[in-house]
């Protein structure tokens, strides 16, 4: 538990200096982002005096850092003068919508991932291996942007799922289960671009893991005292396999959220990634930092949760714990 | 296929593709800026060497384009006239690797025919030029890119992992941070405090020091930790004893072995560096118009219309495919090579 | 013993290390105030247990680490005070030959290279000089200079202990220190390493200061034997006074750990 809480303080470290990072980052930049602002004809003046009594505009960098973190108390966290409000509200759903892509394409890739991995680890030679190898080989070699596309060419020839966007038209006049559904089907053609994006990777550590665990010397005793091999698949090898996949988890996370930012910018898919993209074009201070210290915050939390899960699912470390 | 027949033809392949990239002028027919606004998305040409008369050629020809209907979208050949290939013609001027200057092209048609290999996009310019222009930009940028953030991250590992104390603090400390970022927002942060547009010239050298800057982190990390357990090496204690100084000690024992890591990860980062890459121009943030890169060239299937009918526009991403599965199969070569 | 001025006066020599310098481990006193001398033409054998100090004593000497406090003066020079030109004078008159010759030597670099490291470090004459000079000393210990474009691996644990010594001699130093240097090595190879040492110590002059955990051979090889204990000298003495009339519990427990052997026969004829 000890060790929990001095890794959950270790992450809100790493945002505060994430957070500070990117604020000094911008004042290192060529280009004054504050007086762009200030010159900008779509600021008006009723917003720039906001800026200025909030987040001390005028006032120096170590300043404005401390009033843009304290606004956070206040649920804003900087304001966008693209969309004339606090970056805050913004921000919530957005993340909101890049968890429901990566959690789903994440479950579901480790669904796809795990037995696929353990079924290649069993089989080392032979067409089986030969067919994944080049499978995988080939997904590997397949930029992500390409299969984006090719999966709303895909959609727009068959008209089976909807291409781009989170909800259809009339989305709000529909009964709640309908809703759903709508989500669902939009769903669906993103989480296959991040799913077929990160599975060769993990299918290849998952055969890696179990294969060393099946090599392991009590699993060869097992085997030798003759029990079945599914029972010593699923009771001996995957759970000594668990360590080093469960910190792959942990790993595999920068690359999903990394994934899921172009996967929803060409998919116009409403998370994090078209947010940010629109503030760099935009040129809207605040809200580049929002995503950025959004995305930061949800990998941190994802290695905490893998971090938690090590703990549990290892009795060693438990038994090393201080 | 044999790993060692795979790596060499992975190699090989590499190879031929860099240096299609520094003929580009030579081997395009055309100026890759050029436009030909009467001819916007064209499909591309068929080499024939059978007339509409039914009269064998030796020398391949092509039907120029026209449009069925002007504004119609839909092309045919217009076998009025026939132009045959010629081999080293004279063209528009250009630069062999970014050096010498050229105006001999390896094929091209007659005025006022085209021969246009792989289609045109919506100005109308040559597909084929552009792709073989573009595998400058992007393939070098990944290079280039690759080759910095190695560089720097040696640098700080070696430095970090050789003398320790707070050097070494600061370093873990600095790249835990970087690290914290999912890599593409950092990238994209980053690219978000310079000016939005970049001069064409510059922007080349601007994307390869962004892309390559902000990834020193896990390089340096890796190199770290080999320079840990080799400071610790009896031989370097020898070394020591006879009075080597730090810097011997890291040239003749250190370094050499953080070669073979620096290699593996290079075959790792340069297709990611070229992705990053190819992602910025195609969301407008990295190379702009007019210099072609594969990134910007496929920007144009942003439009559905483009993405259903024009095939042809996808030759710049189909031809990351073959160029990522061969630096793959080179770390994987490296990774069964094993730590030297 | 001869009545030279000592090579080393040791003083109250205390070694610690802390939980900072190595990572969570506790504080570790490896050395508890050590007092020494070693005068020229007595070889000393340094004789204890593993976690009795002595490789740490070794490096100290050699100042290849620092001690926490005390003095230790060689010549009559504080080795903490030299620096530069004077540190590569001292470097180049006393030499130690690290325990396990495997890690001992950069496994990419040729038997030549290896050996003719240090004259590189010092800077002493061209390419072609120090290979000539590689071979040279590479022959002295007993191995063929044909064998200089050989790499560590190649080479048998004997052989790759004679390579280390060949590489020590580069410098034409007057003292080795030699930590361990008969661990891990066949009884026979052992015998074979002790005579060549015998053989260069009366071609060179050197003096030897051997740090082992074995009593036996140790007195077969040293002149003097000092017993470590836990960081501390617990006796010193002639070889012989010592196996007769031990005087410390612990060196009487090292010795009825070798009781079983028999007695010391007299040393080789050199």
């Amino acid at each position: 538990m000890v060790r929990l809480a001095r890794r959950a303080l270790h992450g809100l470290l790493l945002l505060i200096g994430v957070s500070a990072l990117s604020f000094l980052l911008v004042e290192l930049a060529p280009g004054d982002y504050f007086a762009e602002m200030r010159l900008d004809p779509r600021v008006s003046e009723a917003t720039l005096r906001t800026l200025r009594s909030r987040y001390g505009l005028d006032r120096p960098l170590p300043e404005r850092y401390l009033r843009w973190v304290a606004s956070l108390a206040r649920g804003e966290l900087g304001y966008s003068f693209a969309y004339g409000q606090p970056v805050g509200p913004l921000l919530w759903p957005r993340v909101r919508n890049t968890l429901l892509l990566t959690v789903t394409a994440t479950a579901l890739a480790w669904m796809l991932a795990v037995p696929l991995g353990a079924w290649w680890a069993t089989r080392r030679r032979g067409p089986v291996n030969a067919g994944l190898a080049g499978v995988t080989a080939a997904l590997l070699a397949l930029p992500d942007l390409v299969l984006a596309l090719g999966l709303l060419l895909l959609a727009l020839r068959t008209g089976w799922f909807p291409a781009g966007g989170m909800v259809s038209l009339g989305h709000e006049q529909m009964a709640w289960s309908e809703r759903v559904g709508d989500v669902a089907a939009h769903l669906v053609l993103p989480v296959t671009a991040l799913v077929l994006g990160i599975l060769p990777v993990l299918v290849r550590y998952v055969r890696a893991g179990v294969a060393d665990a099946l090599d392991a010397p009590f699993v060869r005793a097992a085997r030798a005292h003759g029990i079945p091999p599914r029972h010593v698949m699923l009771r001996h090898a995957l759970p000594a396999a668990a360590n080093p996949l469960i910190s792959l988890f942990g790993l595999s996370l920068a690359g999903l959220l990394s994934t899921s930012l172009l996967v929803e910018v060409v998919m116009s898919w409403p998370g994090l990634g078209p947010l940010l993209l629109e503030a760099i074009l935009a040129r809207d201070f605040y809200l580049v930092l929002g995503p950025v210290l959004a995305s930061t915050l949800l990998l941190v939390s994802g290695n905490f949760v893998a971090d938690a899960l090590l703990l549990a699912a290892d009795p060693r470390i438990r038994a090393a714990g201080r | 296929m044999s790993r060692r027949a795979g790596s060499t033809l992975a190699l090989g392949a590499l190879a031929a593709v860099h240096l299609a990239a520094l003929a580009a002028g030579f081997l395009a027919p055309y100026d890759p800026t050029e436009q030909n606004r009467s001819l916007p998305y064209a499909p591309p040409a068929r080499l024939r060497f059978v007339d509409a008369g039914g009269t064998f050629h030796l020398r391949p020809f092509v039907y120029p384009m026209a449009e069925q209907g002007p504004g119609s979208g839909v092309y045919g050949d217009d076998r009025r006239q026939a132009y045959p290939v010629h081999f080293l013609v004279p063209g528009a001027p250009y630069r062999f690797a970014g050096l010498l200057r050229g105006r001999v092209h390896l094929f091209g048609v007659d005025e006022p025919g085209r021969i246009l290999l792989l289609g045109t996009d919506g100005f109308g310019r040559d597909q084929l030029s552009r792709l073989l222009h573009g595998a400058q930009i992007s393939l070098f940028a990944g290079l280039t890119a690759t080759t910095l953030a190695l560089g720097v991250g040696w640098l700080l590992g070696t430095l970090s992992g050789f003398y320790g104390g707070w050097v070494d603090a600061a370093l873990m400390r600095g790249s835990e941070l970087f690290l914290a970022l999912p890599w593409l927002y950092l990238l994209f942060a980053v690219r978000a405090v310079l000016p939005l547009s970049i001069p064409p010239e510059r922007a080349f050298l601007l994307l390869v020091l962004v892309i390559g800057l902000v990834d020193w982190a896990r390089p340096a990390r890796l190199v770290r930790g080999v320079v840990l357990s080799a400071r610790e090496r009896n031989y370097v204690l020898a070394a020591r004893g006879f009075g080597a100084s730090d810097v011997y000690l890291i040239r003749r024992h250190i370094a050499p072995q953080t070669f073979g890591l620096l290699l593996t990860q290079a075959a790792l980062l340069v297709p990611q560096y070229i992705l990053a890459e190819v992602t910025l121009s195609f969301l407008g943030l990295g190379v702009s118009e007019p210099v072609p890169s594969w990134g910007n060239m496929l920007a144009d299937l942003q439009h559905y219309h483009v993405l259903e009918s024009c095939w042809w526009m996808w030759a710049p991403g189909l031809v990351l495919v073959p160029v990522f599965l061969a630096y793959y199969a080179l770390s994987e070569a490296l990774d069964r090579a094993g730590p030297a | 013993m001869e009545a030279e001025p000592p090579l080393f006066r040791v003083w109250g020599l205390t070694k610690r290390y802390s939980g900072r310098e190595r990572r969570g481990a506790p504080t570790v006193e490896a050395l508890a105030g050590i007092d020494l001398e070693v005068t020229r033409g007595s070889d000393l054998a340094l004789v204890g247990q593993s976690g009795s100090g002595k490789s740490t004593l070794a490096r100290c000497l050699a100042r290849l680490d620092e001690p926490t406090s005390g003095r230790v003066l060689f010549e009559g020079m504080d080795l903490r005070e030299l620096r530069g030109p004077r540190l590569l004078r001292f470097r180049e008159r006393v030499q130690l030959i690290l325990q396990d010759s495997a890690t001992a030597l950069d496994p990419r670099l040729t038997a030549a290279a290896i050996v003719s490291e240090p004259l590189e470090v010092l800077g002493r004459g061209d390419r072609r000089e120090r290979g000539r000079q590689a071979r040279e000393l590479m022959e002295s210990v007993g191995l063929p200079a044909a064998w200089a474009a050989r790499r560590p691996f190649e080479l048998s644990g004997g052989q790759r202990q004679r390579l280390a010594i060949a590489r020590a001699l580069a410098v034409q130093p007057e003292l080795l220190i030699l930590d361990e240097a008969f661990a891990g090595l066949d009884a026979s190879i052992q015998a074979q390493i002790a005579t060549l040492l015998q053989e260069l110590q009366a071609r060179h002059g050197l003096t030897y200061l051997y740090v082992s955990h074995d009593l036996s051979l140790m007195a077969l090889l040293a002149d003097e034997v000092a017993i470590m204990f836990e960081g501390r000298i617990v006796e010193r003495g002639e070889v012989g006074r010592i196996f007769t009339e031990p005087r410390h519990p612990h060196t009487r427990a090292l010795i009825a750990a070798v009781a079983s052997l028999p007695a010391p026969s007299a040393p080789p004829a050199s």
